[in-house]
C-alpha cells in the first residue's frame, strides 16, 4: 500500500488534508529538495503576482522594483515560521525535526500558491466587474492552505487540534519575537559599523595630513 | 556682458541645432522655480511650464497710486478688472489690457445726494445679470450694492435672524447668481456663506463644511457618551473650517477653504441646493506630499485661499503656503501648476487672490502690492485647446491636440487619458489600452480590455471553442483509460488473490 514516488506524495497530502500528512509521517515520506523548490516557487508567484497583475485591477504601487520585500514575505517569513514552530514545539512535546516542519509546511503551501498563479492568469482574462471569480478563488487558496498548515502541524507533531492551535499561536509570537531581535540586532550592527567607519576616515585624515 | 550673454546664446542655439535635438522652450527660462507636474505614481516630475510670468503691474504703473494690500481681484464680463485695493479704502477698475486704471471707487453717491465711503473692502464682484457692482466693506459691516457708475443702490448688514447668531458681520468676499442673490463669506462663521435674497432678505447659510474625521474627534465623542452636560458645554466644539473664498461658475458654486488642518472639502463645487458634487471624489488639492521644512520643523500642507473658473471651466486653485497656482480640468484633472513663493518675477510673498480672463491668470500679492500676470504658454495653448474639446464630449476630435501635447511631453498624464478616452470611443481598443497603462488609469484600462476581449472572442471563437472541445474529450478520454486501467489492475489483484486462495 501506498508506494507512492514523492512527487505523487505531494499531491497525496495537498489532496488529502485530513490524512495527507499523517500517511506521509507513516511512510517517512518528504523530500527537502521540493520543499525547497516549493519556497522558490512561492517567491516567484509573489512576484508575479504584484508585477504581472493584468492592469485593469490597478497598478503596481512601486515606482521602481526591490527584490527585498518580496524576499522577506516568502523566504524569510518561511524560514522564521519553521525556526519558529520548531523551537516551539520542541519545548511542547512535539515529535517533529526541523527537516520534517520545513517539508510539511511547504507542502502545504501549494494551494496558496497556485492561488496566487491562478489569479495572475484570470487577471489577465476578466475584467473589474468579475473580480468576484479571482476573489473565490483566493479565498478557496488561501482556506485550502490553512486547512494544511493545521493538518501539517497536527501530524509532523502529533499534537490534539485543541494543542495544535495552542502550538501556531505560539509558533506567531515567536516569530515576532525573532523578527524583533533581527531588527534590533541590525540597528545595533549599523551602529558599530558607524562608529568603525568614523574612525576609519578620522584615520584617514590623520594619515593625510 | 549683454553681447557676451548673447554670443553665448547663440553658441547655445548653434550646439543644439547641431545636435539635432529640439530646442527647449525659454518660457521657464526666467521663473523663479522648475516647472513641474505629477506623474501616474503621483510624484513630482519635470514638466513644461502651461503659465509664464508675463509681468507684474503695481498700482503706480495703473497710474493711481501703489496698491496697500489689495485682497480680491474680479474680472467682470465685459473684460474690466476690478481691485479691492483694502487699506487705501477704494476699489480700481483696470482695462481688460491691465495697462491703465479706469475708474478710482472710493465713494458712493446715495440718491439723496450724500457720499458713503468704502472701509477696507476685502471682496468685489460685479454681476453680468444685474449689471451692479457687489462690495464686500468689511469694517463697515455691510455688503455695498452700487451701480458701476459710482450710485449707491443698496447694502445688507447684519440680518436680524435667529439663525444667524454671530455678533459680527464682516464679509470677505462676495458674489451674486444669475437670480440676483447675494452670497458673502463671512469671517469667524463655520457655517458657510450667507445667502440673501435680492431684496437683501436673509435666507440662510450655504455650502458648510463638514467635520472632517480625524481620531482626535472621533475619540471625543467616544468619551463624551460617558459625560455630564456641564462637562460637555465646557468642552471645546468641533467646527469646520469656515469656506475662504469661492466663484460662481454659471450653475455652480466653487468654494475653497484654507486651513492646515482640513483636508476634506478643501475645494468643493456645490449646486444649486447646496450639495458638493466633489463629495466622493478622492480629491487631492496642491501639492500630493505637503512640503517639510526641517529648519522649522513643520510640514507646509496646501492652504487654498482662493478659486477662480475660467471661461473654458479649468478650475485655478491659488496656495498660499507655496504660492503656486494649481489649474484642474472640470473633471479635476491636474493640468498646470506655476509660481513660486519667491521675490521675483512670477513668485509671491502672500499670494491672496486670483482671476482669468481669456488664456491670462491674475494673481494679487497682498503684500508685494502687485498684481501677476501671467500667460498661456504654447504648450498651455495646445493642452486647453485640447481639454475644451474633450470636456464638449468632442473626443475624437480632440485626439490631434492630445497627441499635439504628447510630442511636447510624452508623460503628460491628462493627455494620455484624453488619448485613451478617445481611442475608447472611436473602437481602437488596443490603443486605448496602451494609453491607459501609461496614464495609469486601470479604469479607462477596464473598459478598453473589456472591449479588446470581446472582439477578441468574436474573432477567434472558432478556435477557442475547437481547444475547448478537444481539451475537454482529452480529458474524459484519460479518465475513461485511467478507470479502465485500475479496474483491470484490481481484477489482475483479485485473480491474484483467489489464486492464492485455490492453491
Amino acid at each position: 500500500m501506498m508506494d507512492l514516488t514523492e512527487r505523487q506524495w505531494v499531491r497525496h497530502a495537498v489532496t488529502h488534508p485530513v490524512e495527507g500528512f499523517e500517511d506521509m509521517r507513516w511512510k517517512r515520506s518528504g523530500s527537502m529538495r521540493i520543499a525547497l523548490l516549493i519556497v522558490l516557487l512561492l517567491f516567484f508567484a509573489q512576484i508575479a503576482h504584484s508585477r504581472l497583475y493584468g492592469f485593469q485591477f490597478g497598478m503596481p504601487a512601486e515606482k521602481t522594483f526591490s527584490i527585498v520585500p518580496y524576499l522577506v514575505r516568502s523566504v524569510v517569513i518561511f524560514a522564521a515560521w519553521v525556526a519558529g514552530n520548531w523551537a516551539v514545539c520542541t519545548l511542547l512535546d512535539g515529535e517533529g525535526t526541523a527537516r520534517n516542519i520545513c517539508i510539511y509546511s511547504a507542502y502545504a503551501l501549494i494551494p496558496y500558491i497556485a492561488q496566487l498563479l491562478i489569479n495572475v492568469l484570470l487577471s489577465h482574462i476578466l475584467i473589474q466587474d468579475e473580480k468576484v471569480f479571482m476573489d473565490a478563488v483566493e479565498l478557496i487558496g488561501t482556506g485550502w492552505s490553512a486547512i494544511l498548515i493545521f493538518s501539517a502541524v497536527r501530524s509532523v507533531h502529533q499534537y490534539s487540534p485543541g494543542k495544535t492551535c495552542f502550538a501556531i499561536v505560539l509558533t506567531a509570537a515567536a516569530m515576532l519575537v525573532m523578527l524583533f531581535l533581527l531588527v534590533l540586532f541590525l540597528s545595533l550592527i549599523q551602529q558599530i559599523w558607524v562608529f568603525l567607519s568614523t574612525i576609519y576616515t578620522e584615520i584617514t585624515y590623520r594619515l593625510r595630513v | 556682458m549683454k553681447k557676451n550673454k548673447r554670443r553665448l546664446a547663440a553658441a547655445l542655439c548653434a550646439a543644439v541645432i547641431f545636435a539635432g535635438s529640439v530646442i527647449p522652450s525659454a518660457a521657464n527660462a526666467g521663473e523663479p522655480s522648475e516647472s513641474y507636474n505629477y506623474d501616474r505614481w503621483n510624484e513630482a516630475v519635470p514638466s513644461q511650464a502651461g503659465y509664464a510670468a508675463e509681468r507684474s503691474v503695481s498700482g503706480s504703473d495703473l497710474g493711481v497710486g501703489s496698491f496697500d494690500t489689495p485682497s480680491d481681484i474680479f474680472c467682470a464680463w465685459d473684460g474690466l478688472f476690478y481691485i479691492a485695493d483694502t487699506k487705501n479704502d477704494r476699489i480700481v477698475a483696470v482695462d481688460e489690457e491691465f495697462t491703465s486704471a479706469v475708474k478710482v471707487y472710493s465713494s458712493f453717491t446715495k440718491p439723496d445726494g450724500s457720499k458713503t465711503t468704502l472701509d477696507k473692502p476685502k471682496g468685489v464682484y460685479v454681476s453680468q445679470y444685474t449689471g451692479y457692482m457687489y462690495i464686500a466693506d468689511s469694517e463697515n459691516d455691510r455688503v455695498l450694492i452700487a451701480t458701476r457708475e459710482g450710485g449707491y443702490i443698496s447694502e445688507i448688514t447684519r440680518p436680524d435672524d435667529p439663525v444667524y447668531n454671530a455678533p459680527t458681520f464682516k464679509p470677505l468676499r462676495v458674489l451674486a447668481d444669475k437670480a440676483g442673490n447675494v452670497y458673502t463669506v463671512l469671517g469667524n462663521i463655520t457655517t458657510g456663506a450667507a445667502m440673501f435674497s435680492p431684496d437683501g432678505k436673509f435666507i440662510g447659510f450655504y455650502g458648510a463644511n463638514r467635520v472632517q474625521p480625524t481620531k482626535e474627534i472621533i475619540g471625543t465623542f467616544f468619551r463624551s457618551l460617558f459625560l455630564t452636560e456641564e462637562k460637555k458645554a465646557r468642552r471645546t466644539r468641533n467646527v469646520p473650517t469656515g469656506i475662504t473664498s469661492f466663484d460662481i461658475d454659471g450653475d455652480f458654486i466653487f468654494t475653497c477653504t484654507s486651513s492646515s488642518s482640513q483636508k476634506t472639502d478643501t475645494v468643493k463645487k456645490l449646486n444649486a441646493a447646496g450639495k458638493n458634487i466633489f463629495a466622493n471624489l478622492p480629491l487631492v488639492i496642491g501639492d500630493y506630499t505637503p512640503i517639510y521644512d526641517s529648519y522649522q520643523n513643520t510640514v507646509f500642507s496646501p492652504a487654498i485661499t482662493d478659486i477662480d473658473i475660467s471661461e473654458d471651466g479649468c478650475i485655478n486653485c491659488l496656495d498660499y503656503t507655496t504660492g503656486r497656482i494649481f489649474q484642474y480640468d472640470e473633471d479635476c484633472n491636474l493640468l498646470f501648476i506655476a509660481g513660486a513663493k519667491a521675490n521675483q518675477l512670477g513668485g509671491f510673498t502672500s499670494a491672496a487672490a486670483l482671476e482669468s480672463h481669456a488664456n491670462k491668470l491674475y494673481v494679487v500679492d497682498s503684500v508685494k502690492d502687485t498684481v501677476t500676470v501671467f500667460r498661456e504658454t504654447d504648450f498651455g495653448a495646445a493642452v486647453h485647446k485640447a481639454t475644451a474639446l474633450y470636456n464638449a464630449g468632442y473626443y475624437e476630435e480632440a485626439l490631434e491636440p492630445w497627441y499635439e501635447v504628447l510630442r511636447r511631453d510624452s508623460g503628460y498624464k491628462r493627455a494620455n487619458i484624453g488619448v485613451a478616452s478617445a481611442l475608447l470611443r472611436k473602437g481602437d481598443y488596443k490603443g486605448s489600452m496602451k494609453y491607459a497603462k501609461r496614464a495609469g488609469s486601470p479604469d479607462i484600462y477596464n473598459k478598453a480590455f473589456e472591449g479588446y476581449r470581446r472582439e477578441f472572442i468574436k474573432k477567434h471563437f472558432a478556435a477557442i471553442a475547437a481547444v475547448i472541445m478537444i481539451s475537454t474529450a482529452a480529458l474524459i478520454l484519460r479518465g475513461r483509460r485511467r478507470r479502465r486501467r485500475s479496474a483491470a489492475g484490481n481484477n489482475k489483484e483479485k485473480e491474484e488473490q483467489s489464486d492464492d486462495g485455490s492453491d
